[in-house]
């Protein structure tokens, strides 16, 4: 996979040797950038960034209020909170897509970004899912059904959205767990303007 | 079509409510469609469905845009005089309070129908509730989706229903979904369809109620008086 492809993970973290520790783990498979305190973050952050792990605790900024400021920017990336205390179903509820709970090990960090990743995955594949329902309804609501019937566009069109449909169904487990449901709703009502 | 008896112990029988073929043995995880036009019954529909599944101790979920969650749970409680009142959580879309509970009912409120997140974490709520107590079949309800369709386009409440769909689905769960055939165009409507397994429709003919199911079989049922 060549630079540009790679998945951005921002990292905002105030602690150095944690931070380091982080992009240690995480260069080998995406492009890794660092920020040491919220204002730094949110400078760093463009509509290239895909992940960002934000530590709550952190002088100036907290990361809540960090993450107030992503949301109200409108972009596309998913925000998992670093935490020294496990949170309950609240973080959801604040707008983060994911918790970490320090110490984090290598294996859960990857884990949790695949999973993020995965989600805006799922997210596009909605997306395209939905464009292609909505051309079929269109073709529908114009041609007879003996014209569709004769119609290779139309034959196209169905059997790429059954594909689509088993994709999708694959995709996050299809939807099996609340944190998953939740974030991909919060999807929706973020990305209006696709 | 053939079933081992295995799998028709978990299957749902709604023919009790609506006496279709199609609908004495729907698979766990199939959401449904309700459409017809206003007053045609599609909500008495839709809560019966959760009201006959709550006679044999099963969950109830109802999102509504349209009811207090208190009408809605007295509404159960007159219905269905065996229930458990953990049996049912309402996710009241209305737009007025915080969590509440009455009488052991799981209530939680939305600020309106168009906060997705916000109904999201009520129905996740409600679900987590039901588990706790022991239930792993049950029944969702959402009325109505055209409400939804004037908070939002038609492109946000598909995709709603899918990813709704497919949590009900990982649940085991079966969901009835309503939408007034009258308040939209042909275009939204035959959209809004292919984001559910069935259909249920409802029409006025000759002076008569009719209905259909569609989906479940692998040919659509003829319309029937009801």
């Amino acid at each position: 996979m060549s630079e540009s492809d790679r998945p951005v993970v921002l990292i905002v973290e105030d602690e150095p040797d944690v931070a380091e520790t982080y992009k240690l783990w995480l260069r080998k498979d995406y492009e890794v950038r660092m920020a040491h305190d919220g204002d730094e973050g949110l400078e760093l952050l463009d509509d290239s960034v895909d992940v960002v792990l934000l530590d709550r605790m952190m002088p100036g900024l907290s990361g809540d209020e960090v993450l107030e400021r992503i949301r109200e920017r409108d972009l596309g990336c998913r925000v998992s909170m670093v935490t020294a205390v496990e949170p309950d179903f609240d973080i959801l509820e604040m707008g983060f897509d994911a918790y970490l709970s320090k110490p984090i090990r290598s294996e859960q960090l990857h884990e949790t970004v695949e999973n993020l990743l995965e989600r805006s995955e799922y997210d596009s594949l909605l997306q395209n899912y939905y464009s292609q329902v909505e051309k079929q309804a269109t073709l529908e609501a114009s041609k007879s059904s003996a014209e569709l019937e004769e119609s290779e566009e139309y034959d196209e069109l169905k059997s790429e959205i059954n594909e689509l449909k088993d994709e999708l169904s694959e995709s996050l487990g299809g939807i099996g767990d609340d944190a998953d449901f939740i974030a991909t709703l919060r999807g929706l009502s973020n990305g209006e303007d696709e | 079509m053939v079933k081992t008896n295995k799998l028709s112990e978990n299957m749902y029988d709604l023919s009790n409510v609506l006496d279709f073929d199609a609908l004495s043995s729907v698979r766990p995880g199939t959401s449904l469609l309700i459409a017809g036009p206003a007053m045609s019954g599609k909500e008495g529909l839709a809560m019966d469905v959760l009201k006959d599944g709550a006679e044999d101790g099963e969950g109830a979920v109802v999102v509504t845009t349209n009811d207090q969650a208190a009408a809605v749970i007295d509404e159960f409680q007159t219905d269905v005089p065996g229930m458990e009142d953990s049996q049912l959580g309402v996710v009241d879309c209305r737009g007025d309070g915080g969590d509440s509970q009455q009488n052991g009912s799981y209530i939680h409120h939305v600020n309106s129908p168009g906060d997705l997140t916000g109904i999201g974490i009520g129905i996740t709520k409600a679900l987590e509730g039901l588990h706790k107590s022991g239930r792993d079949k049950g029944r969702l309800a959402l009325v109505s989706l055209s409400t939804m369709l004037t908070y939002t386009d038609k492109k946000t409440v598909f995709k709603l229903c899918h990813i709704l769909s497919s949590r009900l689905d990982s649940a085991g769960y079966i969901g009835v979904f309503t939408i007034d055939s009258g308040a939209h165009d042909d275009q939204t409507l035959q959209v809004i369809k292919q984001a559910f397994d069935g259909l249920v429709e409802f029409r006025e003919q000759d002076g008569t109620r009719q209905a259909r199911v569609m989906g479940l079989s692998s040919q659509p049922s003829d319309w029937q008086e009801i």
